[in-house]
């Protein structure tokens, strides 16, 4: 702004900052109230009713019943948990493998195609994920279009990919694939590449080279990829309904049968709550030891 | 197939029982919203005649969109859908005040919102073609979750069973145990579904398809993690699963089976469907008007559109479900004639097994069998 008036009276100046101030301030106080209102609002409503009971008509009351919360040191529900986690990681894995190739092509060969590229990646993801899980049925379905390629091929009387962990795991890393690819691609456009080239120069070799400089430069990236991936596949119900077999039920759907045919909203918010909370422990101590690791660079 | 029903039947005896057992535990009621007046006087009904555009609540795909259209160009209305992929999700809404012209509840949720005072009486003299459902004898003036019918109409109805691929497994028995045909192994789904499932299990072992005794879901809760070994997936999308080829034994809702047989496969020979003799579950969707729609009067005309028999036989040929009206009941029975155990008969109609509206302790109870067995 000092570049813009050189001559402006020191008085005008603070007036346009202030005046910038109160707009930024007008300008959040919109999204300020629609969190409030929409967002907080419902997650206190979720916590007040974890302590709540249902009535014998199924009505959900709040009150001050601890009973939900001691209701989930079970072992089912702990076998639930872990199994969801491990489902979790396992997406998480194989999309930082999917992705990092990805978002490398596109931001250091992408050219001018850059922009369309990664767009191309995008709006698949515009619609709805349960379609999308539906069209992985199809195609992975006995008689599907993979199996009969696979048939028509000679290769055998085909696989049974749907109803299995893998089926599951695969659908939530197509889900939330996207998450990874695009921190991970802007952390490689910010990238400064002449690094990469002094690298070369040193001769290093292109594998040590992607070790020692690109990777640790895109850390921060990748990071924050592994956390979108893996909160909501976590959280997930779909997958393990539209493409699980008979031992994938997950926490999410054990949460969502809760609310549904179980009619116990405040177990159901209870399982919310806990799960808020140990994932909220989880992802402290990742940033705690991410972020001291990408200040040690 | 007939409609009609005998004067005395066993229903009329449930009912009985049933209104007594209500009575006897409404003094117990401790809980705040418990005192939702039983004998309060229902939502009165009101005229058949045109009040605004038509703001309808389904499932979706769950009416033939041409018998939607017809009606909006016959009385200039235009109908506004949304739609509910559960009945929890129905009743939530509903629960929460939205407003809602036409709903489509399942039997025992008719029974839940007529006594919460949610539904609004449909007086039959307003409906031309009233005598279509409710003619003399029939199952319908005065089915076990709605007495009189007054506050729903008949939908559709359709039965629990299980459909198999005659192609890849025989030795099909009629019994539930067919579920645990070892030549279906890693084919064979069973019904994501917890009344469904656990009903099956039930049934298996001789209890009431409602019951929430703890020995009693013990052993269903034994017997279906035993099917385990052979099953591919707890799911309700059995239309696809049977299409997909991964089904090759399904436990399967009798309407859902002859969309599959009839509208669907290349070669229907290789599907049949078979009604357990140990006993299937009989459900009945209805039509009701909430208590707080905008447009009752369209909502009465759109329910009496939909009686018309040529409109009802435009939904079987689209649905594929039967639909209890009478000059309709021909067009059904002929489509299900290579699949007579589809069709329903009054004998279905009158069969006990019907799922109950359970008291939340009940509910709850038959939720964690089915969550152990699921996790396990």
């Amino acid at each position: 702004m000092a570049a813009e008036a050189p001559h402006a009276p020191p008085g005008v100046q603070r007036r346009r900052s202030s005046q910038h101030t109160r707009m930024w301030g007008y300008l959040l106080a919109l999204p300020t109230v629609w969190m409030v209102t929409f967002f907080i609002s419902s997650m206190v409503i979720v916590v007040l009713l974890s302590f709540g009971t249902t009535t014998r008509d199924g009505f959900p009351v709040f009150g001050t019943n601890s009973g939900n919360f001691s209701a989930l040191w079970d072992e089912v529900y702990l076998r639930l948990f872990v199994r969801s986690l491990l489902y979790a990681l396992a997406t998480v894995a194989l999309s930082v493998l999917i992705a990092y190739p990805v978002a490398y092509a596109i931001a250091l060969h992408g050219g001018r195609y850059k922009n369309a590229l990664i767009a191309a990646i995008v709006v698949p993801f515009f619609a709805s994920y349960l379609i999308r899980m539906y069209a992985w049925k199809a195609l992975l379905s006995d008689d599907g279009l993979l199996n009969s390629g696979l048939r028509k091929a000679g290769l055998g009387d085909g696989i049974s990919f749907l109803n299995t962990p893998w089926a599951v795991i695969g659908g939530l890393v197509y889900g939330f694939v996207v998450f990874m690819i695009l921190p991970v691609y802007a952390s490689l456009e910010r990238m400064d590449t002449s690094l990469i080239e002094a690298g070369n120069d040193l001769y290093h070799s292109p594998l040590r080279t992607f070790f020692t400089v690109t990777l640790p430069a895109t850390r921060a990236g990748l990071y924050g990829g592994m956390l979108l991936v893996f909160l909501p596949a976590l959280g997930d119900f779909v997958s393990a309904q539209l493409l699980g077999g008979s031992s994938t039920f997950m926490i999410g759907n054990l949460i969502q049968q809760q609310f549904v045919e179980g009619q116990n909203w405040p177990l159901g918010s209870a399982m919310t709550v806990a799960m808020m909370a140990a994932l909220t422990v989880l992802m402290v101590v990742y940033l705690r030891a991410t972020s001291t690791k990408a200040r040690e660079l | 197939m007939t409609w009609t029903t005998p004067t005395t039947s066993r229903r009329t005896l449930l009912t009985g029982g049933l209104a007594l057992g209500a009575a006897a535990a409404l003094p117990g009621c401790a809980y705040i919203r418990d005192d939702v007046p039983v004998a309060a006087p229902l939502p009165k009904s009101a005229k058949a005649k045109i009040d605004g555009d038509l703001v309808y609540f389904n499932w979706a795909d769950y009416l033939d969109p041409k018998v939607l259209k017809g009606f909006q160009r016959e009385y200039g209305v235009s109908i506004i859908e949304s739609n509910f992929d559960s009945m929890e999700g129905m009743y939530a809404n509903i629960a929460a005040g939205n407003q809602y012209d036409v709903v489509f509840p399942i039997a025992k949720w008719v029974v839940k919102m007529r006594r919460e005072g949610k539904l609004r009486v449909i007086d039959h003299g307003q409906l031309k073609n009233a005598d279509q459902v409710f003619y003399s004898g029939s199952y319908f003036n005065d089915p076990w979750y709605d007495p009189r019918s007054r506050v729903s109409v008949p939908f559709t109805v359709y039965k629990t069973g299980i459909g198999w691929r005659t192609d890849k497994v025989s030795g099909m028995t009629g019994s539930w145990e067919d579920l645990w045909n070892p030549q279906g192994a890693r084919h064979i789904f069973t019904l994501d579904d917890q009344d469904e499932a656990l009903g099956m299990a039930a049934l298996r072992l001789g209890y009431d398809v409602n019951t929430a005794k703890a020995s009693h879901l013990t052993e269903m809760k034994k017997l279906l993690v035993s099917q385990k070994r052979l099953l591919r997936a707890y799911s309700s999308d059995d239309v696809n699963n049977m299409n997909g080829g991964g089904a090759w034994i399904h436990h399967m809702w009798s309407g859902d089976f002859m969309y599959l047989r009839q509208g669907l496969v290349n070669k229907p020979q290789n599907y049949d469907f078979e009604a357990p003799r140990e006993g299937t579950p009989i459900n009945s969707d209805a039509y009701a008007i909430p208590t707080n729609a905008q447009h009752p009067g369209t909502a009465m005309l759109f329910i009496d559109y939909l009686l018309r028999p040529e409109n009802a036989i435009r939904n079987i040929n689209y649905l594929y479900y039967p639909f209890p009206v009478r000059d309709a009941v021909a067009t059904f029975t002929e489509l299900a004639k290579e699949v007579p155990a589809c069709d329903i008969d009054v004998k279905d109609l009158e069969n006990p097994d019907v799922f109950r509206l359970l008291s939340t302790k009940e509910v709850q109870a038959r939720t964690a069998a089915w969550t152990e067995v699921k996790a396990s």
